[in-house]
């Protein structure tokens, strides 16, 4: 009976056919439905969880090749008494979603941007977050939150120049 | 053939949107339940029993009141209930798909309501026609339709609070007023919350709408601000929302398969083999329903393709099972078409009239004989595909002459309606549940793979079944965006006025009498509507790939295809693109006094004149380098647009910025309307460069996102967003009219830097590259 570890915690998966991708089984055998099924040929980062802290696509992951590595999904992102990352919190409080379908893989990556490189160059971004497409084209809105939590603010967007109203 | 279409006749897509509005509550109806619905509901012991949530596993939000055990409730309205402990339950009666109405029609009930925001929490409402009248996401008509109202659900809930906080507290309501969720006494300075009359406010007589009180704009507190959205805790802490997410207990997985050449029907499969698979628990074949070609159908009869369905108890065991499927097709009834062959044939006749006359006015021929300089010119856009990122998936269940399902529909009152065809059941044993939806951009106003769901779900009776599609099903068996071509001509006066407009548009039909949807042309369609001298035919192929609504259905290519031709006639007139188009736009007036929906020539000329000033229009540009401008008005919206684009001789294209001024009336939340604004544009700049789906032989050739590329995070230029919002006019709706002018604002600005003009899309065919 094969044991999986993911946020932190032991899962058993029984006897499940190892070429299952592992977006499967944590979708349909363990309830996580946070991770999503976009393209099946990682092409879009709909599916990206970490894997020992690096993103990767969960659909091109046989769950028999899994043994002892550590998998964070992005309902694992959050402390145990449910206190959001402030990448999370940046992403709510500049209102990055629209569908929203897409965005647990943004998340995922750009949490892992960060944890490497606290102070990402627009150019950093460019390259850890082009695997990930979002359909309702909310890149700026991504770009502006990874940047609000960046150690070094630097301004992509003018935020002030957008005309509220009140 | 030769059909006249009059001018006042509303296009197939208005009309459309127009008959599913016809079941909308007129504005000023009563937006409450009858009497005997209107009594206090103690809920205490019956969770869910008036408490409906979007799906067992859906529409739960940190906003939402789902999660929590129903505490003593006092419902006031199908829209608005108190809790004991002051929190409001507002519910949310249409489809969310991404465009921010979860938010933003409670937004406007707790207006009137006047509530603190920090107070409600945000219920989606189940399908129910009698209460909420129609409930749809399309044609940027949330927001304008239901302003009226939800406006009146707020000031009716807070009418019946004040009523009963009089009676209860015995002060004449003429001295009580309300704010942030209170009822105030100023002249002894006391305040109470609501909860503390809500019991009694459900008991109240519900007041008519002509006696209600609705705020003034200045009067708004809420309304005019940057709200996020409610459920953007869930998204980013990955709760289920959307339609896969569902989960049922005894739940099996499906797949389905259609064949590849559209319309094909299965005759037989490797059916032992297939069942012989680990986890396969069926297979089956299913037999088409009704006209599936057609997305009128699709939508809302019930319509279906044929094909191959295999159960199994997960997604993966279906989906794998689905790769060893070897169908034999009886490709008898198939399409045959070719893009190709049908641009040949279009491209033959260019020089033509259709044999369809679309409008004809004035003298066309006497303008381009007497004309100063006649301009022509062909263009040509393809097919192309929705792409929403969650492929179309439904969880049924069918027991007992009972249909239940769970769905990402746009159309959820026409999906219930197409069960009942396709089930044969009652209508009251037709259930949809709203669930999320992880993308639409129209795709999900078909209900296609809602009634595939049903019919898998029949034959597995009293389990539910989840289905599951496959990006490649999602990619090659949409309800695409026709492709179609514009043969034009254009007729100058000495002074370089337009004088003449001709067109030859080419396009799709299924009967072989009328257009395809999306594939018509409004006789509306600026200048065609400010211009006295129109001649437009149409040639119709029969050719029924599957077409419908796709983001602004028709403007999304006639925004291309019109305003580079303007711009083409402006250079040839010797004139600034900016002048010659407020001079064609001419004085402020209705374009079209008797037509529903006419563009105002005054509202259009400010948003062009703003985005203009903005973006520095006419200011010196460094080699290479030029701005672009376009306009666009459909959807009741105005949007015009700068693009700032520099093009190096390798053809790479950089965009540098766009400007967008938009009068979408008043804004009520500017967070939502800027994100739709951007969105639209992003969408709009990755259809010019990439977006194109061919068919060979009625079979589509891209299957997934390397051959269907969509535009990625390092391309997304910086944008410049700005709403002019003049104080007569209401809100209309955000989520489409920003498309349309993106892809001339480009094209245009490629023109200005290089010389060369864009006259087929995708660019990525043309050399050009995005950097």
């Amino acid at each position: 009976m094969a044991t999986l570890r993911i946020n932190g915690q032991a899962r058993d998966i029984g006897n499940l056919d190892p070429s299952t991708p592992l977006l499967w089984v944590l979708r349909d055998e363990l309830g996580l439905v946070g991770t999503k099924y976009g393209c099946g040929i990682a092409q879009c980062g709909a599916c990206t969880v970490h894997l020992n802290g690096a993103p990767v696509r969960s659909c091109q992951i046989p769950v028999g090749n899994l043994t002892n590595e550590e998998i964070t999904t992005v309902e694992g992102l959050a402390a145990a008494d449910g206190t959001l990352t402030a990448l999370q919190q940046a992403w709510i409080d500049h209102d990055v979603p629209q569908c929203g379908y897409c965005q647990a893989g943004q998340l995922m990556s750009a949490t892992a941007l960060l944890r490497n490189n606290p102070n990402p160059s627009d150019a950093d971004i460019d390259a850890a977050m082009s695997g990930n497409i979002c359909r309702c084209a909310t890149y700026t809105r991504i770009r502006r939150a990874i940047k609000s939590v960046s150690t070094n603010r630097t301004a992509f967007y003018d935020a002030s120049a957008q005309g509220d109203r009140v | 053939m030769n059909t006249k279409v009059t001018p006042s006749q509303l296009s197939q897509v208005d009309a459309f949107f127009e008959d599913a509005l016809s079941r909308q509550a007129a504005p000023q109806a009563p937006v409450l339940p009858p009497l005997n619905r209107r009594q206090f509901f103690k809920l205490s012991g019956i969770a869910g029993g008036g408490l409906v949530l979007g799906g067992l596993s859906a529409g739960v939000t940190s906003k939402a009141a789902a999660a929590q055990a129903p505490a003593d409730l006092s419902t006031l309205s199908p829209y608005v209930q108190i809790k004991a402990d002051g929190r409001i339950n507002i519910f949310s009666k249409n489809p969310e798909c991404g465009q921010g109405i979860r938010t933003g029609l409670p937004l406007i009930i707790a207006e009137e309501l006047d509530c603190a925001w920090s107070d409600v929490d945000v219920v989606q409402a189940d399908i129910d026609q009698k209460k909420y009248g129609t409930q749809f996401a399309g044609g940027s008509t949330s927001t304008p339709t239901n302003w009226m109202p939800m406006r009146q659900a707020g000031a009716t809930a807070r009418a019946m609070i004040l009523a009963a906080a009089a009676k209860q507290l015995k002060i004449d309501v003429a001295q009580l007023s309300t704010a942030n969720s209170k009822v105030l006494h100023a002249a002894s300075s006391r305040e109470w919350p609501y909860s503390q009359f809500a019991e009694l406010a459900a008991t109240m007589p519900v007041p008519e709408a002509n006696t209600l009180t609705l705020k003034t704009r200045e009067q708004f507190s809420l309304l005019g601000k940057r709200y996020t959205g409610v459920d953007n805790h869930a998204i980013v802490t990955g709760k289920p929302l959307f339609g896969a997410d569902t989960v049922l207990p005894n739940m099996v997985y499906a797949s389905y398969t259609k064949s590849p050449q559209i319309g094909g029907l299965a005759t037989s499969f490797n059916e032992a083999h297939i069942k012989s698979l680990p986890g396969v628990i069926d297979a089956f074949i299913l037999e088409p329903f009704a006209e599936p070609r057609g997305f009128l159908s699709a939508a809302g009869q019930g319509a279906m393709f044929g094909g191959v369905a295999i159960v199994a108890s997960s997604t993966w065991a279906a989906i794998k099972a689905k790769r060893e499927l070897e169908v034999n097709w009886d490709l008898s009834k198939a399409e045959t078409g070719t893009w190709d062959d049908l641009v040949a044939r279009a491209r033959a006749a260019v020089d033509q009239d259709g044999p369809m006359e679309v409008v004809n006015k004035g003298d066309v021929a006497g303008a381009m004989q007497s004309a100063a300089k006649v301009v022509s010119a062909v263009y040509e856009y393809p097919y192309i595909s929705h792409a929403q990122l969650e492929p179309e998936t439904t969880t049924a269940l069918y027991t007992d002459g009972k249909i239940e399902v769970w769905a990402p529909s746009q159309m959820p009152q026409n999906g219930e309606a197409g069960l009942v065809a396709i089930m044969k059941v009652t209508p009251e044993n037709s259930i949809m549940h709203q669930t999320r939806i992880g993308g639409g951009f129209g795709r999900k106003l078909a209900n296609d793979y809602v009634f595939e769901a049903a019919a898998i779900a029949r034959r597995m009776e009293g389990r539910p079944v989840k289905l599951q599609w496959t990006r490649e099903d999602s990619m090659t068996h949409d309800y695409y965006r026709p492709g179609g071509l514009h043969s034009y001509k254009g007729a100058l006066d000495g002074q370089g006025n337009l004088t003449a407009w001709q067109d030859h548009f080419f396009s799709h039909t299924l009967d072989g009498k009328a257009p395809m949807f999306a594939s018509e042309l409004s006789p509306t369609v600026f200048p065609q509507d400010v211009l006295s001298n129109v001649k437009v035919t149409q040639t119709l192929f029969q050719n029924a790939m599957p077409v419908g609504p796709m983001r602004a259905p028709s403007s999304n290519a006639f925004g291309f295809t019109f305003q580079s031709f303007l711009h083409e006639l402006a250079v040839a007139a010797g004139k600034d693109h900016l002048q010659f188009l407020l001079g064609v736009l001419g004085e402020p007036r209705l374009a079209n006094p008797e037509g529903r929906g006419s563009m105002h020539t005054g509202r259009a000329r400010n948003v062009i004149s703003a985005v203009a000033e903005r973006a520095g229009w006419g200011k010196q540009m460094p080699p290479n380098r030029a701005l672009g401008l376009s306009f666009y008005f459909s959807h009741s919206g105005y949007v015009a647009q700068v693009a700032d684009v520099e093009v190096n001789a390798a053809k790479e294209v950089k965009v540098h910025k766009i400007w967008a001024v938009a009068d979408f009336g008043f804004i009520h939340n500017m967070s939502a309307a800027e994100s739709q604004l951007e969105g639209g544009m992003i969408d709009g700049l990755s259809q010019l460069f990439n977006a194109k789906i061919t068919f060979n032989n009625g079979v589509i050739q891209q299957q997934n996102f390397h051959q269907y590329p969509l535009l990625r995070l390092p391309f997304a230029p910086q944008l410049d967003t700005h709403f002019l919002q003049p104080d007569e006019f209401p809100p209309t709706g955000a989520g489409e009219p920003s498309v349309p002018p993106l892809l001339a604002a480009v094209t245009n600005a490629i023109f200005n830097a290089t010389g060369e003009r864009i006259r087929k899309l995708p660019l990525s065919e043309l050399g050009y590259k995005l950097v």
